[in-house]
């Protein structure tokens, strides 16, 4: 009867063991598994902000590409038209300064263009070649009277760059001074665009 | 009890007791391939929807982008037309001006 209840014990204590190991496997992979499962989502997490994060990337690089290319054309539109716009009053300038022969401005505007010439080039027996386009010749030549003792007056046939004009020089042709319109046109280029500019745009 | 009786009953309690082992140990194994195969669903999930949200990102970028884009076309139209029509009015005062500072009057 003793050895019975002892191998009973025994049976007992040997399965006993085995459940308990039993658990502690089992709990064991319960926790890894819940470990697995953590990581596995905060590998999620950090998967996704990752794609999230190259794709505002990607989003910035395409607005910047779809809206300065656009930006860009639509700046070059403005500055050609504007371009058209000066460049078409230039034309009318042009037009409208080789037509000053016919108005009643041009023997003073001359009389100046060749005092300034002759004051620029600083000498008392100064050489001064006009030419404009239509003008009367004789009217041109009789500017001559009014110049400084000692001036030369030579009138071209044709108007002095293309425009007419003045050009100003010492005898020996070392000290020339342009006065012609093309040549103030491009003097006062700077200042030229501007109230061209901010006549029209308000610039 | 004999001891040979006794002997065996031991060996099978043994037996049985590794059973038990060893139905833990495969029942572990389960539980961690599950786990795996969960994590690797989880992973899968997320990045699909980041995926997703990142197609829609894009799109919704490119929509938004190209509006602004047509806005410009349309400012720049009507800028254009304005530019037109001031050149128009204002043209031969602009050449009149011009037309003096070259005379310096």
């Amino acid at each position: 009867m003793k050895m019975a209840e002892s191998l009973e014990k025994l049976h007992n204590r040997i399965l006993s063991d085995a459940k308990l190991k039993a658990a502690g496997v089992v709990e064991q992979a319960e926790d890894k598994s819940k470990q697995v499962l953590d990581e596995a989502q905060a590998q999620a997490r950090r998967d996704a902000n990752d794609i999230l994060a190259k794709a505002s990337l990607e989003a910035e690089s395409i607005r910047r590409s779809i809206l300065s290319s656009r930006i860009r054309g639509n700046r070059l539109r403005i500055l050609d038209e504007k371009n058209k716009i000066v460049q078409s009053v230039l034309k009318s300038v042009e037009q409208g300064l080789s037509d000053i022969v016919d108005s009643d401005q041009f023997e003073s505007t001359l009389k100046r263009f060749v005092a300034e010439a002759v004051e620029a080039v600083g000498t008392d027996n100064a050489v001064v070649r006009i030419g404009f386009r239509n003008a009367d010749k004789k009217s041109l030549q009789s500017l001559g009277q009014s110049l400084p003792k000692g001036t030369k007056l030579l009138v071209d046939e044709t108007a002095i760059d293309d425009l007419g004009g003045v050009v100003a020089s010492d005898p020996e042709g070392k000290m020339i001074f342009n006065n012609s319109f093309r040549a103030r046109l491009e003097r006062l280029d700077n200042q030229l665009l501007t109230t061209i500019s901010s006549t029209i745009f308000g610039e | 009890m004999s001891g040979i009786e006794a002997v065996r009953k031991i060996v099978e309690t043994e037996a049985q007791a590794k059973r038990i082992v060893e139905e833990a140990k495969s029942r572990a194994q389960e539980i961690l391939a599950s786990a795996s195969e969960e994590a690797r669903k989880i992973r899968q999930a997320s990045t699909a929807e980041a995926e997703q949200r990142r197609v829609e990102m894009l799109r919704e970028t490119r929509e938004k982008a190209e509006a602004d884009a047509r806005s410009s076309d349309v400012e720049t139209d009507s800028l254009l037309e304005s530019y037109k029509k001031l050149f128009e009015n204002r043209k031969d005062a602009a050449a009149k001006k011009a037309v003096e500072l070259i005379l310096g009057n």
